[in-house]
């Protein structure tokens, strides 16, 4: 087994059944014979895409390592994002990388718009506790939650990519749309492994009148 | 929690304006990465030739190249980034497993990164490779690597012995080595 030939067999076999390179030591010769088998199990199963599983790994660590923006205004146009988005996102890297970055679980804060104005989107007896009820308060659009007398409400829009989050019933959380992340009704991201950020909150309040207002825009 | 105070517009009112707009940024940050990475695994395995090795050595890639994108780049430079990452842990793993130089690895070291993933080109340049072979040499690799014939196989099919091909096999390797210029 010690021969050559049999080591380098033996490499040859693992590549075919798609094994590991498990390495040996050689000539030189017996060495470029090794990588130039790689490249012919390779080129046998032609050109390869990631395994969905892999890719979905990488995303999840690329997603949740950079955390705060990690983009230049640059790299925002590159990837079309558009002139006026890349003027203000490059404003705001330019503050971001100055500060420290914050955990995602920091963030959330409250939508605060600037003309904002309450409006008046459900009775307090409409919502459930412990069903989340999609509501729109002209321009802001959220999610309530009772509990209690009381109601709090998180954005509609998922933390990650923009998209809506729908309700799911039987978890219990709120699911992106475009991509498998959840929330609970708090705005906390249900991965523990690699959270995203909170989900900004949304001013809601109960009237004397028992109905439930968000600050939304006209 | 019952948020019910009236808001503070002047603090934080252009705050929010900000979020909103970094989020699709930097989720078109990581698609271009992960595009890249495609790229980059593709690259891998084309040498590697097994997929839990690229997979590996595509992953220390990635964590390798995050600080960099994290300071923010173009999206060119970011392949670029990523390729020369690539190569540079493509020969950290030779150099582990096989004890091979960077010299001996001149190849793999100085490939330009691919502008697209690796096509039918590629299984052509491997057919020109074999094409330079001699003729038994051609036969014991196309039937072992590219119709993927056991060595029994090969044998009954070259009217040889399992011993003989093998001796075949690692001298055909030796030659493939010695003639390939970009498989």
């Amino acid at each position: 087994m010690n021969k050559p030939e049999n080591r380098v067999d033996k490499i040859v076999s693992d590549l075919l059944k798609g094994r590991r390179l498990k390495l040996r030591g050689g000539d030189a010769e017996e060495k470029a014979a090794i990588t130039t088998a790689a490249r012919l199990a390779a080129a046998r199963q032609g050109p390869q895409r990631m395994n969905p599983a892999f890719r979905k790994r990488l995303e999840q660590a690329l997603e949740s390592a950079p955390r705060e923006p990690w983009m230049t205004r640059r790299v925002a146009l590159v990837a079309g994002f558009g002139l006026a988005a890349g003027a203000v996102a490059g404003g705001v890297l330019g503050r971001a990388t100055e500060a420290a970055h914050p955990a995602p679980a920091q963030r959330g804060g409250p939508i605060n718009p600037k003309q904002g104005q309450w409006v008046d989107v459900a009775a307090l007896s409409d919502l459930v506790e412990g069903q989340g009820k999609r509501v729109t308060a002209g321009g802001v659009g959220a999610y309530l939650f009772r509990r209690g007398e009381e109601v709090t409400a998180v954005t509609s829009i998922c933390s990650h990519l923009p998209c809506e989050l729908l309700w799911n019933t039987a978890n219990g959380v709120l699911d992106c749309t475009c991509h498998p992340a959840s929330f609970t009704a708090a705005g906390t991201s249900t991965n523990k492994a690699y959270p995203l950020p909170t989900l900004n909150k949304v001013y809601a309040r109960v009237t004397a009148a028992g109905r439930v207002e968000v600050l939304g825009t006209a | 929690m019952n948020l019910d105070r009236p808001p503070d517009e002047q603090a934080v009112g252009s705050e929010e304006t900000e979020k909103v707009l970094q989020l699709p940024a930097a989720a078109r940050a990581a698609d271009i990465a992960l595009d890249e990475l495609e790229l980059v695994y593709a690259f891998i395995y084309a040498r590697v030739g097994n997929r839990a090795d690229a997979e590996d050595l595509t992953q220390q890639v990635a964590m390798k190249a995050i600080p960099r994108l994290r300071e923010g780049s173009a999206a060119s430079a970011i392949r670029g980034y990523l390729f020369a990452t690539a190569r540079s842990v493509l020969g950290g793993f030779w150099s582990t497993r096989l004890g091979l130089s960077e010299a001996e690895l001149h190849e793999d070291l100085v490939m330009a990164a691919p502008q697209a993933p690796p096509s039918e080109a590629r299984a052509d340049t491997v057919q020109a490779i074999l094409a330079q072979l001699s003729d038994n040499y051609r036969r014991v690799l196309e039937l072992r690597f590219l119709h993927g014939y056991s060595l029994k196989e090969v044998a009954a099919d070259m009217n040889s012995t399992v011993g003989a091909v093998k001796v075949m096999q690692l001298r055909a390797l030796r030659a493939a080595a010695k003639v390939q210029v970009e498989l």
